[in-house]
C-alpha cells in the first residue's frame, strides 16, 4: 500500500508541472460567451464576443487542519445559528440597518434588463480620452458571417485612435462599453458606472496641496524624460506566485498533502457491498 | 487508508434519485453492487443501451448508446454501425464490475442488451416473448398468457424462463443454441403468437394490434437485429424501483405482484430462477 501512495505522489508531480507551463501562456477561449451585432445607426456589425481576461493568481483552498479536508461555505442564520438550505433563501435590500425590503424572484426579473443582442454605439471618443479608472473588464470581439464590415470598422478605429462608446447586455445587466483596436482585433470593454468611482473631491488632502515652484518642476519633468521608455507589461512578474509554485514543487517532491476521499457513511456502506460482491465473484 | 476496491470515484452519493420513495444515489449503486454476481453474466460481449436519469426518475432522462465523453480509459467500447441512428456509434460493453459500478455511478438506471453477442451479432442466442397486457387487462391477464406461452414451449420440448418486466408485463425466454437468425427466431416467436391468438381471446399477435385495449399483445418484434430487451435484475424507471425480476414459474403461477420486486426486497431473494439458463442452451427448430 505504501508504494502505490507514491506512485500517486509522483503522479501528481508530473501533472502540477504540466499546468505550471500551461498557465504562463493565457490560451484562446473555444466558445463565445455571446453572439450579436455592433449597431451604429443602421450599419451592423455581426460579432462573437470572447473572453479574453483571465484571474490567474495564485489561489488556496481552506482545509481543516486537523484532518487536511477541505472545507466548505454554509449560509447560517444570525439569530440562531442554524444552517439555513437553499429553498428557506430570499433575497432582502438594506434600505437602513437591519431594515430589509424582500425581493421575490418574480420583481427582479421584471427589473432585469432585456438582451437584445446588440452593442449600440452612439458616438465615437478618442480612446485615450477616457480613463482607464472606468475600465471592467475586456473581451474580444470576432467577425461573425460577415468580415467586410468588421475589418471596415476596425481599420477606422486604428486609423483615427478612436473608439466606439455604447452600451451592451451581457447576461442581465447592462454595462457603458467602449469597442476599440487592440492588436488587430476589435476589443469590447465594458466601464464602470460613475457612481462605482469615488468623488475625489471629498478628500480634504486634496484641497491642501500647494502649486510647485518652477524650479522644481522643470527639475522633476527632466528625470521624468529621463526615465521615459515604451511599456512592457511582461517586465512585470507575479513573483509571489513564482514563490509558491516554487515551494510547491519542493513540496510534492517530499510531504505533499493528499487529500482523501472523505470517508462519508455511503461510502463505507457501499464498501461493505462491495467487498461481498467481490468475495462471491471470486467463487465462480 | 482505505482499500482501493474500485477503480470507481463516486459522486452526490446523497443525491435522492427515487423521489417517491427517498432513494439515494448511494443506494441505487449498492444495489447494482449487490446483484453483480447475477447480473453481469448477461451483459457480457453484449453492446448495451442505458436509460440516464442523472437527476432522479421523475426529472429529465435520456437513452445513451454512446459511450459518453470524459469516460475512463478502462472502460471497454466497441464502434458499431447502428441502424436506428444511421451512424457508428460507440458502444459501451460492460464485461466487469468495474464498469457496472461506473454506470452505476452516471445514474444509468435501466440497462437494455441485446438478443445476441458480439461474436455473432446475426445470431441470437435467446428467442425472446415480451408479453404486454393492454390495459384495462392487467398484470395477471399477462401471467395467463405467459403460462400458456409455457404450456406451447413444454410440448415443444423447450425449456423457457421467466421475468417481470418490471413495468405491467413478463417476458418469456429460451436460451437457444445460436443457429438459427433473428429472421428465423422473430418468425418462431411470432408462429407461437399468432397461434395463441386463435386458441385465446384476449390474446393478440400482429404488430398492429399493439395497443388494443383490453389485449394481451405477444410482441415477437424484439426479435431482431438491433433491438434491445431490458436486463434480468435491471432496476426500472418507476416511482417505485421496481426490478426486472427473474422467477419460477410456480411465482407466475401464484400470481406474485411484480410491485413486490423492487431495489429493496430483489438483492435479499434467496432463490436464482434462471440459475442455469446459459447451461440450458437449446437447439430451436426452425421450419
Amino acid at each position: 500500500m505504501e508504494k502505490k501512495t507514491n506512485r500517486a505522489k509522483k503522479q501528481e508531480v508530473v501533472e502540477t508541472e504540466k499546468t505550471v507551463e500551461n498557465e504562463e501562456k493565457a490560451s484562446a477561449p473555444r466558445r463565445p460567451i455571446w453572439t450579436g451585432s455592433i449597431t451604429i445607426g443602421l450599419i451592423n456589425v455581426p460579432v462573437k464576443l470572447y473572453a479574453m481576461i483571465y484571474d490567474r493568481g495564485v489561489r488556496f483552498h481552506f482545509l481543516h487542519k486537523l484532518d487536511n479536508q477541505p472545507l466548505r461555505y454554509q449560509k447560517v442564520c444570525t439569530k440562531d445559528e442554524k444552517i439555513v438550505p437553499w429553498p428557506e433563501v430570499v433575497k432582502g435590500y438594506e434600505v437602513s440597518k437591519n431594515e430589509f425590503v424582500i425581493f421575490g424572484k418574480e420583481e427582479l426579473e421584471a427589473a432585469k434588463p432585456e438582451s437584445d443582442k446588440r452593442i449600440r454605439i452612439d458616438k465615437f471618443v478618442d480612446y485615450f480620452s477616457v480613463d482607464p479608472v472606468y475600465f471592467s473588464s475586456s473581451y474580444v470581439l470576432m467577425p461573425d458571417k460577415n468580415n467586410d464590415a468588421y475589418s471596415l470598422l476596425l481599420q477606422s478605429l486604428e486609423k483615427m485612435g478612436k473608439a466606439g462608446a455604447g452600451r451592451i447586455t451581457l447576461r442581465t445587466k447592462e454595462y457603458p462599453v467602449l469597442v476599440h483596436a487592440y492588436k488587430g482585433a476589435l476589443v469590447l470593454t465594458t466601464l464602470r458606472y460613475s457612481y462605482d468611482v469615488a468623488d475625489l473631491s471629498g478628500f480634504e488632502e486634496l484641497k491642501e496641496l500647494k502649486a510647485p515652484e518652477k524650479a522644481e518642476l522643470e527639475l522633476a519633468k527632466k528625470i521624468i524624460t529621463d526615465l521615459s521608455g515604451e511599456f512592457d507589461i511582461t517586465a512585470y512578474k507575479d513573483t509571489y506566485r513564482q514563490k509558491v509554485e516554487k515551494t510547491i514543487k519542493k513540496r510534492l517532491k517530499g510531504e505533499a498533502i493528499i487529500v482523501e476521499k472523505p470517508p462519508k457513511e455511503e461510502v463505507k456502506g457501499l464498501m461493505v457491498a462491495l467487498r461481498e460482491t467481490l468475495k462471491q465473484l471470486e467463487k465462480k | 487508508m482505505t482499500e482501493k476496491l474500485t477503480k470507481v470515484s463516486f459522486s452526490n452519493l446523497d443525491k435522492i434519485l427515487y423521489p417517491k420513495l427517498k432513494i439515494t444515489k448511494a443506494q441505487f449503486i449498492e444495489y447494482y453492487i449487490k446483484i453483480a454476481p447475477k447480473l453481469l453474466p448477461f451483459l457480457a460481449e453484449r453492446p448495451l443501451v442505458l436509460t440516464r436519469y442523472p437527476n432522479g426518475v421523475d426529472k429529465e432522462g435520456f437513452y445513451e448508446k454512446d459511450a459518453p465523453q470524459g469516460m475512463p480509459n478502462w472502460v471497454k467500447t466497441v464502434k458499431l454501425y447502428s441502424e436506428t441512428a444511421k451512424r457508428n456509434v460507440n458502444y459501451i460493453l460492460c464485461n466487469d464490475l468495474d464498469t457496472l459500478i461506473w454506470l452505476a455511478n452516471l445514474v444509468a438506471i435501466e440497462i437494455h442488451m441485446p438478443l445476441s453477442r458480439l461474436d455473432a451479432r446475426e445470431k441470437p442466442d435467446f428467442a425472446f416473448f415480451d408479453i404486454d397486457p393492454e390495459p384495462p387487462a392487467t398484470y395477471e391477464d399477462a401471467s395467463t398468457v405467459a403460462l400458456s406461452v409455457k404450456e406451447k414451449l413444454d410440448q415443444l420440448g423447450l425449456k423457457s424462463y421467466v421475468k417481470t418486466s418490471g413495468k405491467k408485463g413478463l417476458h418469456v425466454l429460451i436460451p437457444i443454441l445460436r443457429e438459427p437468425t433473428f429472421k428465423e427466431t422473430r418468425a418462431f416467436v411470432h408462429q407461437i403468437g399468432q397461434q395463441l391468438a386463435k386458441e385465446l381471446e384476449i390474446v393478440v399477435s400482429e404488430f398492429i394490434d399493439t395497443k388494443k385495449p383490453n389485449k394481451v399483445f405477444v410482441d415477437y418484434t424484439q426479435n431482431s437485429h438491433g433491438r434491445t430487451m431490458v436486463c434480468p435484475y435491471s432496476l426500472r424507471v418507476t416511482p417505485e424501483a421496481t426490478v426486472s425480476t427473474p422467477l419460477d414459474w410456480s411465482d407466475v403461477k401464484k400470481k406474485i405482484k411484480p410491485a413486490e420486486f423492487t431495489i429493496f426486497s430483489v438483492p435479499s431473494l434467496k432463490k436464482d430462477p434462471w440459475k442455469d439458463i446459459f447451461e440450458n442452451r437449446q437447439k430451436l427448430e426452425v421450419k
